[in-house]
């Protein structure tokens, strides 16, 4: 049954993006006006340290815990080289 | 005719085997794996088919091996990254070309999320076959047209009605088909803005950890030593290289 689904989810989320393209959607035109790029990574980080939590345990309690660990883990990092690369742009 | 014992597929993350210094004796003849949280068995069944099956649909292996659960969240996880980088990228993100200089490698890693990428594959193979028109509807997944090729007139009339920026003067006449003159991927780009690229990201990482959640369903959670199991381990060590006196 799910997989019978697929397609139907997917023609839904089609459907959202209108024949005119995007983002003349008001929802991802606001969006692309507001949001800095920097801010998409966020989820992506908070799947990564889902992911990885998830393959290392089996209860659920220390997938959560595992996930903030990750998550404080993969964020740091990358805030830390994007602080340093925003370091050095401005001192360029 | 006799069937082979499937060769039990042992983790040493558990205090035991430190102790003993022996692995785990087979459960039966099931392939189990060992929690490294509480060191109990989980019955992996058939790994290579709970493999196949997370691929096919993230989390579907883990479900088949009634790790209900976790399946869930690998499931909604993934298939919600991919659904909504596709969303973000127009639907226009997915999609498989090998023509030389246009190949899309980063299909390569949305493949990794399984049969919701198929439709790619289908599309490209009807779009430069034969057909030379996409089998799914409004071009679904299809990959973008280049400059000079040539399509049926049934394609190029839907792309002229569907999309904004083709026109029928993009379009030379060459019966039986039509041929391109602009270039769809730029106009893609152009429209899409940085979202092309926020959605090529979300559905490429989608892919690429669900590679990790068929790791899980062939052979169980990796599993971190504690600090405990390290000390065991290491005094097991040591009394290897102890000399007597």
């Amino acid at each position: 049954m799910m997989l019978s689904m697929q397609p139907l989810i997917c023609a839904g989320f089609i459907a959202m993006a209108t024949s005119h393209g995007l983002p003349s959607t008001p929802l991802l035109a606001t969006l692309a006006e507001n949001v800095p790029g920097i801010f998409y990574a966020l989820p992506l980080v908070a799947l990564a340290s889902l992911i990885f939590a998830a393959t290392h345990h089996e209860d659920p309690a220390e997938i959560r815990f595992a996930t903030l660990h990750w998550a404080v883990w993969l964020g740091g990092i990358l805030g830390t080289v994007f602080v340093a690369v925003m370091l050095l742009g401005w001192m360029a | 005719m006799i069937k082979p014992t499937p060769l039990p597929l042992q983790r040493s993350a558990s205090r035991a085997n430190f102790q003993s210094g022996q692995t785990r004796p087979p459960i039966g003849s099931r392939i189990v794996a060992i929690s490294p949280d509480d060191g109990s068995s989980i019955d992996l069944r058939n790994p290579a088919l709970a493999a196949l099956l997370s691929w096919c649909l993230p989390g579907l292996g883990q479900i088949y091996q009634g790790r209900t659960q976790k399946g869930a969240i690998f499931m909604g996880a993934i298939m919600a990254t991919f659904l909504i980088g596709l969303w973000l990228g127009g639907g226009k993100v997915v999609y498989a070309s090998w023509k030389p200089g246009e190949t899309r490698w980063a299909f390569v890693c949305q493949a990794g999320a399984g049969l919701v990428a198929l439709p790619a594959v289908i599309q490209s193979r009807h779009l430069n076959g034969s057909a030379r028109q996409p089998l799914l509807p409004i071009g679904f997944m299809a990959p973008p047209l280049s400059t000079g090729q040539s399509v049926s007139r049934k394609y190029a009339e839907s792309l002229t009605q569907s999309d904004p920026d083709i026109e029928a003067d993009d379009f030379f006449d060459k019966p039986p088909l039509r041929q391109f003159r602009g270039d769809q991927l730029s106009i893609w780009h152009r429209r899409l803005g940085k979202f092309f690229e926020i959605g090529t990201l979300y559905t490429m990482l989608a892919g690429m950890l669900n590679l990790l959640v068929i790791f899980d369903a062939w052979a169980g959670p990796l599993g971190t030593p504690t600090d405990e199991d390290r000390k065991l381990h290491k005094n097991a060590g040591d009394k290897n290289i102890q000399t007597p006196t």
